[in-house]
């Protein structure tokens, strides 16, 4: 009888610390795509545009999505006491909050720029706020790996490498989508053609990282890879998520598409890899759930 | 100093003395009543309100000489970790370490966030769902404005983090902890946590020379993974897993360096590879 209690307590984290996870690798990717802009070229202005005012408006919405979680807004306050090294949870809640400042702060001078704001409201962010929302992006995108890698569920300690980079580079992968996605919606048909491309580098990055994590995470990895949500996270994150959209966008890359059919492919395509990011971050919390109730793999945890 | 328990299993008898007298002290309501069918354990693991747990452990086994059975019986609680994972997560600084050396979670100041039951090694934490408006929580050095605050934590949503406090208010009143005041065979010892060390090892000195050989303490000593001693530590009459103990626990801030690398490298590597494709010409 024994063999069946369980050791671990499993989390209680549901669909909305999913879409936390999932929108803060968005806000990561989004971060560093701001910064790779030329705004010398107008397409890649007008992209850079769109990249600060979603990447600040999805800052805004990911502190209610935590507060459903916890249940009382000024119990989201109770983490502005207190900046934890140690805690992933702190820093992340931090890096949230500085990202929100520089995204809203380049956004505010994005619009001012192009008039919708008074110009001088233009000075209200400093260049160097470019760089600084790219960082905090990378920080905010990783963190979201470390958050659950940084913990005692067997299946999540097992992936202390491959969790975090793989958030990281799906975040990115899910930026370069949003980015496509919200370009053609613009017209600016010019910017989805680098989008793309770095889409396919960050899902390539992205499958072979999940591929090793398969391969390295034996009986820790089993929740994830055997499990009973093993063939959701195939079909929606590998294939439709990762290898369907690689596939669209190198068709996108090579073939001289018409403009109405092209656009469609980029929206297929990103809609696609969207999902996949998504299904990505609920596999990681469901597995983990299932993985605290395996007791063999709680008794020797993965150091 | 700090205080800690030494729970000596071979002393237990299985009455849950120390269960039901945690329950009244710190008025944790009743989490159902149920049946389990697996000895007399009712009760099946720690949780945000249940802080004491008496595990009963049936080994029968066909010997040659016939059926050879044993019964271990052993109160498991909070291990108060010398490098608690559950204290290094927590975000909002509820959980501290008090002047006995305790883990110990402030209810008025714990968000709900659950980190810290994810980073428990022993799978001690829970949330405590609902008190169901009757029950309170008493905590907190017996302080009145304290007290409020807590309930006033719980009345709205419940969910925050509970687990044993190791009797913080009785403590604080010069009281043994009331699991320890109830354990009618001094399986459970209440006191200076050095003090107990040396009291454990000499008793396993005497079960080894009384022919105890698998008599073997879990916690006295550094249990590696960074974790260090435990300040409420056990002696066992078997392997730590027989009794739903890691053998090999691992302190998950641990995991930390690793994962931030991990994450820079893809980063940079993106970051290269976004900046060739976007400033070709």
């Amino acid at each position: 009888m024994n063999d069946e209690k369980p050791l671990l307590k499993a989390p209680h984290w549901g669909a909305n610390v999913t879409t936390y996870l999932f929108l803060g690798g968005i806000m990561g990717g989004l971060g560093l795509i701001q910064l790779l802009c030329d705004p010398r070229d107008e397409s890649m202005r007008k992209l850079r545009r769109t990249t600060r005012i979603a990447s600040f408006l999805l800052a805004a919405v990911n502190p209610p999505i935590l507060i459903s979680h916890l249940g009382r807004p000024e119990r989201f306050l109770h983490m502005m006491r207190i900046v934890k090294l140690k805690s992933p949870m702190s820093v992340g809640v931090w890096g949230l909050v500085l990202y929100s400042g520089a995204a809203g702060a380049n956004m505010v001078r994005e619009l001012a720029q192009s008039g919708v704001l008074p110009s001088w409201m233009r000075h209200f962010a400093p260049h160097a706020l470019t760089f600084a929302q790219a960082v905090l992006g990378a920080f905010t995108a990783g963190y979201t790996g470390v958050l659950l890698s940084a913990t005692a569920v067997p299946l999540w300690a097992a992936g202390k490498r491959h969790i975090p980079a793989a958030s990281i580079s799906s975040g990115a992968a899910s930026a370069c989508a949003l980015a496509s996605l919200l370009s053609v919606i613009e017209g600016n048909h010019e910017a989805c053609v680098k989008t793309e491309r770095l889409e396919m580098v960050a899902s390539a990055v992205e499958f072979a990282i999940l591929m090793d994590f398969r391969r390295v995470s034996g009986d820790y990895g089993k929740p994830m890879f055997e499990g009973p949500r093993a063939e959701k996270f195939r079909t929606v994150t590998l294939i439709g998520g990762i290898a369907v959209p690689i596939a669209l966008n190198l068709l996108g890359q090579i073939l001289p598409l018409p403009k109405p059919v092209d656009a469609a492919r980029t929206v297929v395509a990103s809609v696609l890899t969207l999902l996949g990011g998504y299904v990505l971050r609920e596999t990681f919390i469901e597995s983990g759930k299932a993985s605290a109730a395996v007791r063999q793999t709680a008794i020797s945890q993965p150091t | 100093m700090a205080t800690g328990f030494f729970t000596d299993t071979t002393l237990c008898i299985g009455c849950k003395a120390c269960e039901v007298a945690c329950k009244q002290w710190n008025e944790l309501p009743s989490d159902g009543f149920s049946f389990t069918g697996d000895s007399y354990d009712n009760t099946v693991e720690l949780s945000g309100t249940t802080w004491r747990h008496v595990a009963f452990v049936e080994q029968i086994a066909a010997t040659p000489d016939g059926v050879e059975d044993r019964w271990l019986m052993s109160s498991d609680v909070c291990k108060h970790c010398e490098n608690a994972g559950c204290l290094e997560a927590c975000p909002t600084g509820a959980i501290i370490r008090n002047e006995f050396g305790s883990v110990y979670i402030q209810p008025d100041v714990c968000n709900g966030c659950g980190y810290c039951v994810v980073s428990c090694p022993f799978g001690v934490v829970d949330l405590i769902d609902s008190l169901g408006g009757t029950a309170k929580y008493s905590t907190a050095n017996l302080q009145e404005s304290r007290l409020d605050a807590s309930k006033t934590a719980l009345a709205h949503t419940g969910g925050v983090a509970g687990k044993c406090t190791l009797c913080y208010d009785r403590q604080t009143l010069g009281m043994v902890p009331a699991c320890a005041k109830a354990c009618p065979t001094d399986s459970i010892q209440f006191g200076d946590v050095a003090t107990l060390r040396e009291r454990a090892k000499e008793r396993v000195t005497t079960l080894h020379a009384r022919g105890e050989t698998s008599a073997q303490l879990y916690g006295a000593d550094d249990i590696g993974g960074g974790i260090g001693t435990l300040n409420a530590f056990f002696l066992l009459k078997d392997r730590p897993s027989v009794y739903n103990l890691p053998e090999r626990p691992v302190l998950p801030s641990t995991r930390q360096p690793d994962g931030y690398a991990a994450a820079a490298v893809i980063a940079v590597g993106l970051a290269i590879a976004g900046w060739a494709i976007f400033r070709s010409a």
